[in-house]
């Protein structure tokens, strides 16, 4: 089981998003992916897209305005 | 939003940013910082209302819609780029939902200011359909021009302008610089408005006032409220689509 983290501090709205997908592509069952980020949208469309593809996503906020979205490669 | 005190997923430990007496003593700053905050917007409402007889109104709508949106998430840079880039049209549809309300009232306003009846909606009463509340403007060419121009700036951006001043307010620096750059866009979008005019090609003269083109209320009330129906369904089949519930 490998742990990937993708740095998005700073990246507005869709950029995390379309990284996290890419990265997602490349990563097997079972993966976990950690999405820093700092744009509060990205917040609420990708966990609702990994969600939405059947991941499993966990949010934590790891300080004023800034986040970790914790997606596990479900399928 | 908060912290997940069971986590499902295994992932590898991190040290803790802070200490909790560090959160507590920042809780604290924050709590006492939103209280002076609050005071001073109080505060200003009333020297705006000594300058406005509507000033105190508009200011409280206007930090209300702030409050709304933030708080919503609600973005309409991503309910136009969402179902492209996810799929996912739930934004898609609170937009048109939202745009349905805004319709009735502004039927209700321009009912009020114009009259009920089909005589009132004569070509020589909406002469000037600049009279009528509701920014009723020129259609053509540069309305599709500056849309598109405005969505690739808007997606570059990450907001739109409310979005953008949403996000101005929580503090996402990159949006400083991008109002910056709205303020000169704008200005320069003014700028080339007459010679866009002259052309004859990128601007058309003439603005459509549904109830106008159709001579009555209730059609144009059918035609504005079935083509968003319309929307919303196809919306709604979109998303349900691209979910794979379908």
């Amino acid at each position: 089981m490998a742990e990937r983290t993708l740095d998005c501090l700073g990246e507005a709205c869709p950029i995390p998003l379309v990284k996290a997908q890419k990265a997602m592509d490349e990563m097997a069952v079972g993966d976990v992916l950690i999405v820093n980020i700092d744009h509060s949208c990205a917040m609420k469309n990708l966990p609702d897209w990994a969600r939405s593809a059947g991941h499993n996503v966990e949010i934590e906020e790891v300080g004023e305005g800034e986040w970790d979205i914790i997606i596990e490669k479900a399928k | 939003m908060s912290e997940n005190a069971t986590s499902s997923i295994r992932r590898s430990a991190r040290a803790p940013r802070e200490t909790p007496e560090q959160r507590a003593k920042k809780r604290r700053i924050q709590l006492s910082l939103g209280a002076a905050l609050i005071v001073g917007v109080v505060l200003l409402g009333f020297y705006i209302q000594s300058q406005n007889p509507r000033g105190a109104v508009i200011w409280a709508v206007g930090l209300s819609f702030g409050y709304v949106l933030q708080r919503s998430r609600f973005c309409f840079t991503a309910a136009m780029r969402d179902p492209v880039l996810t799929g996912s049209t739930a934004l898609t549809k609170a937009l048109i939902m939202a745009m349905a309300l805004a319709s009735i009232a502004y039927l209700a306003i321009q009912m009020k200011s114009i009259g009920l009846l089909p005589a009132d909606l004569n070509a020589e009463n909406l002469d000037d359909l600049s009279t009528i509340p509701g920014n009723i403007r020129d259609v053509g060419v540069h309305t599709a021009l500056g849309g598109f121009i405005f969505g690739i700036g808007a997606v570059v951006a990450g907001g739109c302008a409310s979005g953008t001043f949403m996000r101005m307010g929580e503090g996402f620096v990159q949006q400083w610089i991008a109002v910056v750059f709205f303020i000169i866009g704008s200005v320069a979008g003014m700028a080339m408005l007459p010679p866009m005019k002259a052309s004859g090609i990128l601007y058309q003269e003439g603005a459509i006032y549904l109830p106008q083109l159709f001579g009555g209320w209730l059609p144009a009330i059918a035609v504005q409220f079935g083509m968003l129906f319309i929307l919303y369904v196809l919306a709604d089949w979109y998303g349900k689509k691209k979910a794979g519930e379908i």
